[in-house]
């Protein structure tokens, strides 16, 4: 009797590893956590690689990269992150930039209009504005950016509360617990976004550029590194392009 | 650049967490220690529910209760002018729910240890319930309280799951310690995560070090 039992666990342990399938894995920004879709959507027409994706907040992910996981391309929110890997030879080669991200003002509460010139955000109505948290997450920093540069930071520093990525940060949002807050424009023109609340485009001038990058990390050599770069590459083809520009990024 | 204020606000959530539990939990223990009945089962595992379930589970409907989309958190807004969420007071029911079991279990084992004829005795000599429990029962049950006390305390301090969603980061209001090693993490600062988790590593060392050397009769306390 045990000894069946132990042969079954040995045959289902032994059937988990498969070897002769190609599977590629994709570390990619919160930001990106809907567009992503729509990209391995587009390239599985012509490329039928299954393609996995972790998603986190950029900082986290080049915590796991640094500490061995496997993945083999990281899609981050902005250059730092993947510039750091790269300085520490995790990265097959320098990292690229695929698109620029965009920050938008964002309310799920009735009755609330934002505005770009953020003068909304001094109002008493307004008890508490999501941002991301700065130290680490470059939308975050785009929005500490935009609002001292309007003069409104130190007036507004008290009612800010820092989700640990965009993708809380619009939860808190969606959710209502902060009354307006600044997110990725990526998220609120998804699908599963649309119809909540209102947001308003910022001036794309007033913030440092969110450049987001792409790099082709080390572990992508060890077997996966044909396909690997074929997904790497079509990030930066015509095709991907035009889903970023539908999904609320920028392209050059 | 490391700071007091977050370590200053971990000692204040604790202190004011087990403050308030050692006042709740009592008499929820004692009522516990007593006859069964089916209203108790329920309500002793409606109590025990933070010690198995998830700190996102507690996060996650704390968040949906004080949104001001939702009826209580509208109420609350409306009638109060207060929202918990992202507040010191929602960080401190959050915290007093979450610790509940900790506070509770030590007494009520500490109770159910004792012999009944202790209380009897008591009761007999015409002292009230109350003061059989203020001055025979609490007195016969200290390294149970003690217990209790130390291991909410701790507990609090090691919060973090549910401080991450609903506290918002919010420097002397939210930022705890646990969020602030969080962050230094995520930022690349190690030194100044080293810090802070030297801090509550010593602390937490030390408490538990007077917990034991004043409980000579630790072994004798179950948790359950």
């Amino acid at each position: 009797m045990m000894k069946g039992i132990f042969a079954i666990l040995l045959l289902g342990l032994l059937s988990c590893q498969s070897p002769t399938r190609q599977k590629l894995t994709v570390a990619v920004a919160a930001n990106m956590q809907y567009t992503i879709k729509e990209l391995i959507a587009e390239f599985n027409k012509t490329d039928k690689t299954e393609i996995e994706v972790i998603t986190g907040a950029s900082g986290n992910l080049t915590h796991q990269i640094m500490g061995g996981a496997p993945f083999d391309i990281f899609i981050s929110a902005d250059r730092k992150y993947p510039q750091e890997l790269a300085d520490k030879g995790f990265t097959a080669e320098a990292p690229k930039v695929y698109a620029q991200g965009q920050l938008v003002l964002w309310s799920a509460r009735p009755g609330i209009e934002p505005k770009s010139d953020l003068q909304l955000l001094l109002s008493d109505s307004i008890k508490r504005i999501a941002i991301a948290i700065p130290e680490t997450a470059p939308y975050g920093h785009a929005a500490v950016s935009l609002l001292e540069k309007y003069g409104l930071y130190d007036k507004v520093q008290s009612k800010l509360v820092k989700g640990e990525s965009i993708t809380q940060t619009s939860q808190f949002i969606a959710m209502q617990n902060a009354d307006i807050g600044f997110t990725a424009k990526a998220i609120v023109v998804s699908g599963e976004m649309e119809g909540k609340g209102k947001w308003a485009d910022l001036n794309a001038n007033d913030y440092p550029a969110i450049e987001q990058s792409a790099v082709l990390l080390k572990h992508a050599q060890q077997g996966n590194e044909t396909e690997a770069r074929k997904f790497y590459d079509f990030l930066y083809s015509a095709e991907a392009k035009a889903i970023y520009q539908k999904s609320g990024y920028l392209v050059k | 650049m490391i700071e007091l204020a977050p370590l200053w606000l971990t000692l204040k959530l604790a202190l004011s967490t087990t403050l308030i539990l050692f006042v709740v939990a009592i008499p929820l223990a004692t009522w516990f220690s007593g006859k069964k009945t089916a209203l108790k089962v329920i309500i002793e595992s409606i109590v025990t529910l933070p010690l198995v379930l998830p700190p996102t589970v507690i996060g996650f409907y704390l968040l949906l209760a004080f949104s001001p989309a939702n009826a209580f958190g509208k109420w609350l807004e409306q009638w109060t002018d207060i929202r918990l969420v992202f507040s010191f007071g929602g960080l401190l029911i959050a915290s007093v729910v979450y610790s509940l079991p900790f506070m509770v279990h030590p007494v009520r084992s500490g109770l159910s240890s004792l012999q009944p004829s202790l209380k009897e005795a008591s009761y007999s000599l015409g002292k009230t319930k109350w003061q059989t429990l203020l001055k025979v029962l609490l007195p016969n049950i200290k390294p149970s309280l003690l217990t209790g006390l130390v291991l909410t305390f701790a507990h609090t301090v090691g919060e973090f799951g549910v401080v991450l969603m609903i506290g918002g980061n919010m420097p002397g209001k939210t930022r705890t310690a646990s969020i602030a090693i969080y962050d230094e993490v995520q930022a690349f600062h190690y030194r100044e995560a080293n810090v802070y988790a030297l801090i509550l590593l010593v602390l937490s060392f030390i408490i538990l070090l007077i917990m034991y050397s004043f409980n000579g009769k630790m072994k004798q306390v179950k948790f359950y």
